[in-house]
């Protein structure tokens, strides 16, 4: 029998080759012509040199990394990627066409107080094809709150016209916002379903540090409310695949599935998130290091048992959860036999169905209880043979 | 040095009344520190002494001064000024010829002060009256002047006026210190006779106590004697502290020093304990003193049960000097292995707590504080119970008693309605007032000591926005209307919880606690009723809602390393809570029975 070393290593290698692949690139555009209340990531106010300076030090960050991995999805975030100008997204799309594609997933986050007709067909040109817009709530009133600067008019119409070139459309919708009730969730949700389109991811307010909301000191609503809104999306959406914990869709987002499922990809752009090579890493969030090229400010080489730990936190997200086989080919690891998950599925916390092992959905929306059972596990000892 | 010139005293004051800086000052003009080495609280070693700006353990330090061409040898053993420390007070003034009875020239005399003071002239000790910080710009001296006079007796050409801040008066103190007071009596030919007034584990040295000796003297190399325990050791080392440590070849009659023997076993040293010669022992033992009984007690454990052993150990080695100290295994259901602790009252109790914690780095959960309940069973059997979880069935008891205290409250005169209303509502019977001055009284209830026990220092501070100040003593034990009250958690009884109370205040007691518990334990994957129960008869009940959202929230661009950080610290906040049953509750709710609302 080879000793646990031996296995270890044998095992490292082994994940080095399969798990290597990367295939997804996350693009992170840091600026904003408005901000929103409840955002705490990376953002700067729009300013046209700095914008030109970024692009350029993305452009030499890519460079660097990006070792023609033939790329599957690419998805621009932000900050709000349509503040960029005509010009400056179309440099940006030019550095991004370089990439090595195939059957190519390309989504951009867009904002409907700065997206119009030429933009979206600079777009769709360079071949993003599923756009994912930050409406967060037709009501005005929130809307306000949120210091959001469109209203539900501009919406549809934004809408309606992206729809002419890409039809892959995503939204986002917050909802426990404060004050808010049942019927007023009910109606935004009536608005999302009239604009008979694909995806839709709901995220219950959550207020962060460092945010405006929280400088306000603006509260959470009452969690027993915040779970009925919860039931209450998932009973209006029947209509599309529950997928993911907040994601709803007749189309799901590969894109994000890359991060559920624990594969690799590229963070390029301020204050992104990668993980390459098991190194998962993280971009600063200084500008002026970022353009002298001091890319990475935090990064942390994941041995086995964190990768699995990663494993578990990320795939519990998904409403089928992880499946056996795969595991078993990736890892070298039958899931069901550590001990925690047999614990677990004896308390039907978990369940398995189709060869996947999952969360129970009456315990999704509290699924961190189960989860943090899976924290500095050893799951070298269940490695195979 | 001649016995004549030998002058052993120690410092009784309020908290807050200068006592630490003016010990300071006497070091200074003694010559014991100069300016230079001079930092606040000479004294006060421990840490938590000087945060607290309290003295909790006494200190013996030896002065020299040269007054009319001769020299003279001032011992100052310094004193707890808190009223739960009145063990050591006896102990220091077991030791002394006299004291300084400090008072504060703008706070006036304060019911602590005056309890010391009455032990002091219990002691046969000659007191000297000092007024201090008179150059306070709100210092009333003529005030304080007659406080002394009419309640104490002093005449007023007894009285010194100093400022331990300015220095003013210092002098003339030192010098009243050496003609009033008497030098110690004793004989040095006779056989040795030292009376152990404190002791204090030393890593390198063993068991160092401390000692005045009454009569004869000790050297170097002497084989001594502990009487109470028939021990006998060779002494390594005598010293005095000056008040840094001082090597010394032998004390004699009068001194006060400290000596090492090896001595390895804490139970061979009890304070109050006579040393002698072996070889030539004395008659009888010294008088020593009676340990003062433990009058609250409270669970100690360990949060993590491993820990059980060394905490064991601190509990010993806090003994050591602190004889009040008493504690015995106790196993509890929700808790695990730990101790039944008695101390003697709230301070003492903190100050337990917090040096294991300190001291000794072992995180503890304390159940909430009890009395000891007199207890008649049917068959006219008595039995004392010190703890809720060992009270006797509700059939076999005939009667329970709990103890009583009368109260010593000093407070501005306007402030004598709301505190009558707080003594009400601590079940007290009013006494008697007195009239120290035009503008403050004296107020005397008879409350029962576990009422105190629970909120009333924080409820006499607030109601009188700090002017009060408190002081009690035992007065006995009377009948009361008491029942054990059990606190349920998902249906069942968490030991841990328990309590006794009058019955009339069960209600809302057992509502507020209820109430606080239920905000206290955070939601868990189940609803859990907390209920609080007389017997089989639930009087209070609420509800923990189950936990409806814990979830990630969205990641943005990927950020995994953040999930896995938030869930980390769910995960830490989880370890330190006790599993009781299958609830989580986190280390506060077992003391949530003191800090509650009775609105």
């Amino acid at each position: 029998m080879a000793s646990n070393e031996q296995i270890i290593n044998e095992t490292k290698t082994f994940i080095n080759i399969e798990t290597n692949i990367c295939k997804s690139i996350y693009v992170h555009i840091p600026f904003c012509t408005n901000i929103c209340s409840y955002c705490d990531f990376c953002k700067y106010f729009y300013n046209e040199k700095m914008v030109d300076d970024y692009l350029n030090a993305l452009e030499k960050e890519i460079n660097a990394k990006y070792k023609n991995e033939v790329i599957e999805t690419i998805y621009v975030g932000g900050g709000t990627p349509t503040s960029l100008s005509y010009a400056q997204l179309s440099r940006l799309l030019d550095i991004l066409k370089k990439i090595n594609v195939d059957n190519l997933e390309y989504t951009v986050e867009i904002n409907v107080e700065n997206i119009d007709e030429d933009k979206i067909k600079l777009l769709s040109s360079y071949g993003v094809n599923r756009i994912s817009i930050g409406v967060q709530t037709f009501n005005e009133k929130y809307l306000k709150l949120l210091n959001r600067k469109h209203n539900k008019e501009q919406v549809i119409t934004a809408i309606n016209m992206i729809k002419k070139y890409i039809s892959n459309i995503n939204i986002d919708l917050i909802y426990a916002l404060p004050g808010q009730t049942l019927e007023e969730l009910n109606k935004d949700i009536d608005e999302f379903i009239a604009l008979d389109i694909p995806h839709i991811s709901t995220y219950s307010l959550i207020i962060e540090e460092h945010t405006i909301l929280n400088n306000n000191n603006v509260e959470n609503i009452d969690e027993e409310l915040d779970y009925e809104m919860y039931k209450l999306i998932c009973k209006r959406l029947k209509e599309y695949d529950h997928y993911e914990i907040s994601n709803f869709g007749k189309i799901k987002s590969r894109h994000n599935l890359t991060y559920w499922n624990n594969e690799h990809y590229y963070g390029f752009g301020l204050g992104a998130s990668g993980y390459i090579d098991n190194i998962r890493y993280t971009n600063t969030r200084s500008l002026n290091n970022y353009i002298n090229g001091k890319y990475i400010i935090e990064e942390e080489e994941l041995d086995f048992n964190e990768t699995i730990e990663n494993l578990f936190i990320l795939g519990f997200r998904k409403t089928n959860g992880i499946n056996i086989d795969d595991t078993l080919n990736k890892y070298h690891i039958n899931i069901l036999d550590i001990d925690i998950v047999k614990e677990l599925i004896k308390e039907k916390k978990l369940l398995v169905e189709n060869n996947n092992l999952k969360i129970n959905k009456d315990y999704i929306y509290t699924s961190n209880d189960i989860l943090t059972n899976f924290l500095g596990g050893n799951y070298e000892r269940y490695i195979q043979e | 040095m001649k016995q004549e010139n030998i002058r052993n005293f120690s410092i009784i004051a309020h908290i807050d009344h200068g006592k630490s800086t003016l010990a300071d000052r006497i070091l200074e003009e003694t010559g014991a520190v100069t300016e230079r080495e001079r930092k606040d609280q000479l004294l006060d070693n421990m840490d938590i002494e000087r945060e607290r700006g309290i003295t909790i353990k006494l200190n013996a330090v030896q002065l020299n001064y040269n007054y009319k061409n001769e020299d003279y040898v001032l011992h100052l053993i310094d004193t707890p000024g808190h009223v739960d420390f009145t063990y050591e007070v006896s102990r220091s003034l077991a030791a002394c010829e006299g004291a300084l009875l400090v008072v504060d020239a703008a706070q006036g005399i304060e019911a602590q002060t005056l309890a010391n003071l009455y032990q002091a002239l219990d002691n046969n000790l000659k007191i000297i009256p000092v007024i201090n910080k008179i150059d306070l710009p709100n210092a009333d001296i003529e005030k304080v002047k007659n406080e002394l006079i009419n309640t104490v007796g002093f005449d007023e050409d007894e009285i010194i006026l100093c400022s331990a801040k300015t220095g003013v008066g210092i002098k003339e103190l030192i010098e009243a210190i050496i003609e009033r007071i008497p030098a110690p009596k004793g004989n040095e030919n006779e056989p040795l006779q030292a009376l152990i007034f404190d002791s204090y584990f030393d890593s390198y040295r063993g068991i160092v106590t401390l000692l005045r000796i009454v009569n004869g003297k000790v050297k170097v190399g002497d084989k001594i004697k502990m009487l109470a325990t028939n021990c006998v050791y060779d002494v390594v080392e005598l010293g005095i502290n000056n008040p840094e440590e001082k090597k010394v070849k032998e004390l004699t009659t009068g001194e006060v020093g400290y000596l090492c023997a090896s001595i390895k076993s804490i139970n061979d040293v009890k304070v109050g304990d006579t040393i002698t010669l072996a070889n030539r022992p004395c008659k009888e033992p010294l008088a020593g003193y009676k340990p003062m009984k433990p009058m609250v007690f409270c669970g100690l454990f360990p949060v993590e049960s491993s820990k059980f052993p060394e905490l064991r150990e601190a509990l010993e080695k806090l003994k050591l000097n602190d004889a009040s100290l008493e504690f015995e295994p106790e196993t509890s259901q929700a808790l695990g292995f730990g101790f039944r602790c008695g101390f003697l009252g709230l301070l003492h109790m903190e100050i337990i707590e917090e040096r294991i914690e300190r001291e000794f780095n072992i995180d503890l959960i304390a159940t909430s504080p009890s009395v000891v309940y007199e207890v008649e069973l049917t068959d006219k059997s008595i039995v004392m119970v010190d703890s809720p979880v060992k009270m006797p069935d509700r059939q076999r008891i005939q009667d329970i008693k709990e103890p009583y205290i009368r109260t010593n409250i000093f407070v501005p005169s306007n402030y004598i309605g709301p505190i009558m209303e707080l003594c009400q509502n601590k079940r007290g019977n009013y006494v008697s007032m007195e009239y120290i001055d035009t503008t403050r009284v004296n107020i005397h209830y008879e409350i029962p000591l576990s009422e105190i026990v629970y909120d009333f220092f924080d409820k006499l501070k607030s109601y009188t926005k700090g002017y009060a100040s408190f002081d009690y003593e035992l007065i006995g034990y009377k009948s009361s209307n008491l029942v054990k009250m059990d606190i349920l958690l998902n249906g069942e009884i968490v030991d841990a919880l328990s309590l006794i109370v009058h019955k009339d205040f069960a209600y809302t007691r057992g509502k507020a606690i209820v109430e606080n518990l239920r905000k206290l334990i955070p939601r868990q994957q189940f609803e859990i009723p907390v209920q609080a129960v007389i017997g089989t008869k639930a009087i209070a009940r609420s509800d923990i809602k189950a936990v409806r959202k814990n979830v990630l929230a969205k990641c943005y661009g990927g950020d995994v390393s953040r999930k896995r950080k938030l869930l980390e610290k769910q995960k830490e906040g989880k370890k330190r809570m006790k599993m009781v049953g299958s609830v989580e509750v986190p280390q506060e709710a077992f003391l949530s029975v003191l800090s509650m609302d009775e609105e």
